[in-house]
């Protein structure tokens, strides 16, 4: 066995995020030569998830680097007992939902990667009431998004109730010509305007509905927002009843990387950590690239990350590890549903005070429970989304706060770690440069972004080249035969 | 072999095209199978209801449960063999032996009865004379023994029972509307009340419940599961089975599956079957029937509101309504209703489906149920509509034939029958 400078290379793969994860399993049967490597000694790249010790790596290293995406990275670690040990926690950069519907399920379901992946459902989606009287506490109100949720529901009134089910109607046709007659002239206009003009719905359903599509400003389009609604909508009961949406266990996106980069090696890849690019030199029809293990090595093709910072606003995350199981946030609502594992409850604009001043945007928390894998039982991780503002530390801070106000009105749950960061907007577009490309930096969408997919498989198409049928893309059959007969 | 005609509620069913590879395995179980029947024909035609048929007629009935001369065969093996032989002079037999269309013949080999005493301990001769102490002993001694059987003989029962049930399992989750496992399930708890102890038999029955929960929660519009439900319930009720009312948890478990899916048919119907027994076991007064009647409204309303174009909910409503109104010689929930109650409520629904109207106005089965409840009321009063209700009808059936073209022809039954016909274009 030669060592890997004497390979002329198909194609290098630098960094082992979503996307050049998917790459790799999209090649792996394809009998190329791939050699994957990735600079940190971990994977996953910015969809990875982190042990305490890693995720302490991670901000002492950022603290040295300014220029990345990644930046104003904090833990802090409140004087109560309860943390467990470093290697018991898996708090994930990247614990985007995925709906149902989404492309990426079927893809990983036609390739088989799904077998190694364990999917958990996320539950209910919950908005944040603030309370009429300031002496009372606020409460969490469950969003109805089936007909049979807004039968129940006792929270909106029954003119509310046929509004919002106009709409729900409205939402499933709306891609049919004369449901667009009637949104096409808000298509770049917010979603709330039109949910105000053609539906002339109350600001409470706006919020609901507005809650549903996650959108960060809160600004999302009328096209973008409803096309999401759509998503949400027919995903719900696809898998089973009661839920809309799955979360891998063990860290979400980044278990989908490390199963995707499994198949790249089972498929012949090699792979290496701890070996990022030092110096490159592009010659007529290949590059030569000089690692920081001190390797050189010869491809035909080098595919990146595109690291760079884009146009597009940043945002505040704060992770949380809190000392209570949030049981009340996790209950399966639903007779043969699975018991859900993440649970959504929405700030919307407006219903924090900070200083006087009221949120400009909305605040996203995801509730993990131990069920994640992601954190001991007894306890639960909460990662807090907002657009980065002046003050949106402080936003999040007084969010977590006004949340546990909300879950639990008897005794308020203790906060046993905290890890806050900012996270810049990649660059949208691939961009090949001869011979090399750069897939578009991670989404910062709260909701697995099927967009991201297309680039991955053009990525694809470079390198198999017009020798295979695009039909084939990302549909393998077992490797072994599997069972797949089951009654359930 | 699991795949049958029939609905399935939007459920998939598998279909395949085969290679010529398939081809082949396909003409292999084939032959298989057609093996395996001709053995099973060909022993039943013998009278041959021996173990290894039994095996046989497994084998068979895996592959093909709708096969139901083979589960014929296989209760023939079951009671010419494997159950206990009912004991002559035992305790009053809660089985009739004449039941079993096999009585009269007798098996073979079949290992199972004779490694079991079937036959009762013959009878102590001193028995007929009954006056000494000891001939009271050996009576009891006889008791005692007979006791014994009848245990050892339920024991084996239930065993071959609860195996049998356990083995029409897979085969209905496969088949979940084959009527021939259900009719052998049955069959078999059949046996379970004749044969086994009250409790036991109570709790074989109980568990059945749980199955037919099962089965609904899988396909909710199961409509053998919403039937044999009810005989379950019934079963579980009699005095057979020492049972009490069932009614609460019923009338509950209908709540359950309404809240499951607004569109179950079969929930609401059997709802509606439950109520009246509901209300007189609850002893219900007039006060707390007028109660229940409003909040069965509130709930049907709530219903109707997120799902006007739903039929089984205009059934259901109207239902509630024909209690208002159909109340002479009909079980009914609120028989205490003066003539001004039952109008209030009418006119108060009426109102309350206008309303409707504000956002669903192309729901067509707010319009029939505007015409119909129209109706009720003037039926109610002895009285023909009055013109603002004529004008009212006039215009609801306008829209109808403008949602419902197809029916053209009994929209205009109707306006003809009641002398609405429009001199104008509406």
């Amino acid at each position: 066995m030669g060592s890997i400078s004497d390979t002329l290379w198909d194609v290098v793969i630098c960094g082992t995020g979503l996307q050049q994860s998917l790459l790799a399993l999209s090649l792996s049967r394809s009998g190329k030569n791939i050699l994957h490597i990735d600079p940190n000694d971990y994977y996953g790249g910015a969809e990875a998830a982190f042990s305490l010790q890693e995720a302490e790596s991670w901000v002492d290293r950022l603290a040295t680097e300014d220029k990345g995406l990644f930046r104003s990275a904090s833990i802090t670690k409140p004087d109560v007992a309860g943390l467990s040990f470093p290697r018991a926690y898996s708090l994930a950069l990247a614990p985007q939902l995925i709906h149902a519907r989404s492309e990426l399920l079927s893809q990983l379901v036609s390739s088989r990667a799904y077998r190694q992946v364990e999917f958990l459902a996320v539950g209910s989606f919950y908005i944040f009431k603030a309370p009429l009287d300031p002496a009372q506490q606020p409460s969490l109100v469950r969003i109805p998004s089936t007909r049979e949720d807004v039968f129940s529901t006792t929270a909106i009134s029954a003119k509310a109730k046929r509004g919002l089910m106009k709409f729900l109607k409205f939402v499933l046709d709306y891609d049919s010509p004369e449901q667009r007659d009637a949104w096409k002239p808000f298509v770049d206009k917010p979603l709330v305007d039109f949910l105000q003009e053609h539906f002339k719905m109350d600001a409470e359903l706006k919020a609901y509905i507005i809650a549903l599509t996650l959108s960060l400003d809160g600004r999302i389009s009328t096209e973008d927002g409803l096309s999401i609604i759509y998503r949400h909508l027919t995903s719900m009961g696809h898998f089973g009843p009661g839920f809309a949406a799955l979360y891998p266990k063990w860290g979400g996106i980044s278990e989908i990387a490390q199963v995707a980069c499994r198949a790249g090696a089972v498929g012949g890849a090699v792979y290496m950590l701890g070996a990022g690019i030092k110096s490159m030199a592009t010659a007529t029809d290949e590059v030569e690239l000089e690692l920081t293990s001190g390797d050189k090595v010869k491809t035909k093709l080098l595919v990146r990350g595109d690291g760079s910072v884009g146009d597009e606003p940043s945002i505040s995350r704060l992770v949380a590890v809190v000392g209570s199981p949030l049981k009340s946030l996790f209950e399966s609502t639903i007779e043969g549903a699975p018991t859900p594992c993440v649970a959504v409850v929405v700030l919307p604009a407006g219903s924090l005070t900070i200083s006087g001043v009221a949120n400009t945007f909305p605040v996203y928390v995801f509730a993990h429970s131990s069920g994640t894998g992601e954190c001991p039982n007894g306890q639960s991780v909460l990662y807090l989304s907002t657009m980065a503002t002046s003050n949106s530390k402080e936003v999040l801070s007084r969010a977590l706060e006004s949340f546990f106000s909300a879950v639990d009105h008897d005794q308020v749950p203790q906060c046993l770690y905290q890890l806050y960061y900012e996270q810049a907007a990649g660059v949208k577009q691939s961009r090949l440069d001869q011979l090399t490309l750069d897939l578009p930096g991670p989404s910062l969408s709260l909701s697995m972004d099927d967009t991201l997919l297309k680039h991955v498989r053009e990525a694809w198409k470079k390198v198999v080249g017009d020798t295979v049928d695009d039909a084939e893309y990302m549909v393998f059959t077992d490797r072994e035969p599997v069972d797949d007969d089951d009654f359930e | 072999m699991a795949d049958q005609g029939g609905s399935n509620h939007g459920i998939a069913r598998t279909s395949r095209t085969r290679t010529e590879e398939q081809r082949q395995k396909d003409l292999e179980r084939i032959k298989d199978y057609r093996g395996l029947e001709d053995q099973v024909r060909h022993h039943a035609a013998k009278n041959d209801y021996s173990p290894d048929v039994f095996a046989l007629t497994s084998k068979l009935l895996r592959l093909n449960p709708e096969y139901y001369t083979v589960w014929n065969v296989r209760r023939r093996c079951i009671i010419s063999g494997l159950l206990s032989k009912p004991s002559p002079g035992s305790s009053p037999s809660k089985a009739s032996p004449t039941s079993s269309p096999t009585a009269t013949t007798t098996t073979s080999s079949a290992d199972f009865s004779s490694s079991l005493s079937t036959e009762t301990l013959p009878a102590p001769e001193s028995r007929t004379t009954g006056k000494s102490g000891t001939t009271v002993e050996a009576e009891e001694e006889d008791e005692e023994q007979k006791q014994q059987t009848r245990q050892q003989h339920q024991q084996n029962d239930q065993q071959i029972l609860q195996k049998e049930l356990h083995f029409t399992i897979p085969l209905l989750l496969e088949s979940p509307k084959c009527y021939w496992i259900w009719s052998y399930r049955l069959w078999i708890l059949k046996q379970v009340i004749e044969r086994l102890s009250v409790p036991v038999a109570r709790m074989i029955w109980e568990e059945e419940l749980g199955l037919t929960s099962k089965m609904l929660l899988r396909d909710q519009r199961n409509f053998h599961a919403w039937g044999y439900r009810r005989h379950v319930v019934d079963q579980l009720e009699s005095p057979e089975l020492e049972g009490k009312s069932l009614v609460e948890s019923e009338f509950e478990f209908t709540t359950k599956k309404i809240e499951q899916n607004l569109s179950n048919f079969s929930a609401w119907h059997s709802r509606s079957k439950l109520i009246p027994r509901l209300l007189d076991e609850r002893n219900a007064d007039d006060e707390a029937r007028k109660a229940f009647f409003e909040e069965e409204l509130g709930k049907i309303g709530e219903a109707i509101n997120v799902g006007p174009d739903d039929q089984s909910l205009w059934y259901y409503h109207q239902f509630l309504m024909l209690n208002l109104v159909h109340f002479v010689g009909h079980p009914t929930i609120t028989p205490a209703f003066t003539q001004e109650e039952r109008v209030t409520y009418l006119r108060r629904e009426i109102e309350g489906i206008q309303e409707l109207l504000e956002d669903y106005d192309d729901a067509k089965l707010i319009y029939e149920a505007l015409f119909d409840y129209t109706l009720y009321l003037c039926q109610l009063q002895e009285r023909k509509p009055n013109e603002q209700e004529e004008e009212d009808l006039r215009g609801w059936l306008g829209s109808l034939k403008k949602l419902d073209p197809m029916r053209s022809g009994r929209w205009a039954d109707l306006e003809r029958d009641l002398g609405l016909r429009v001199t104008r274009e509406v």
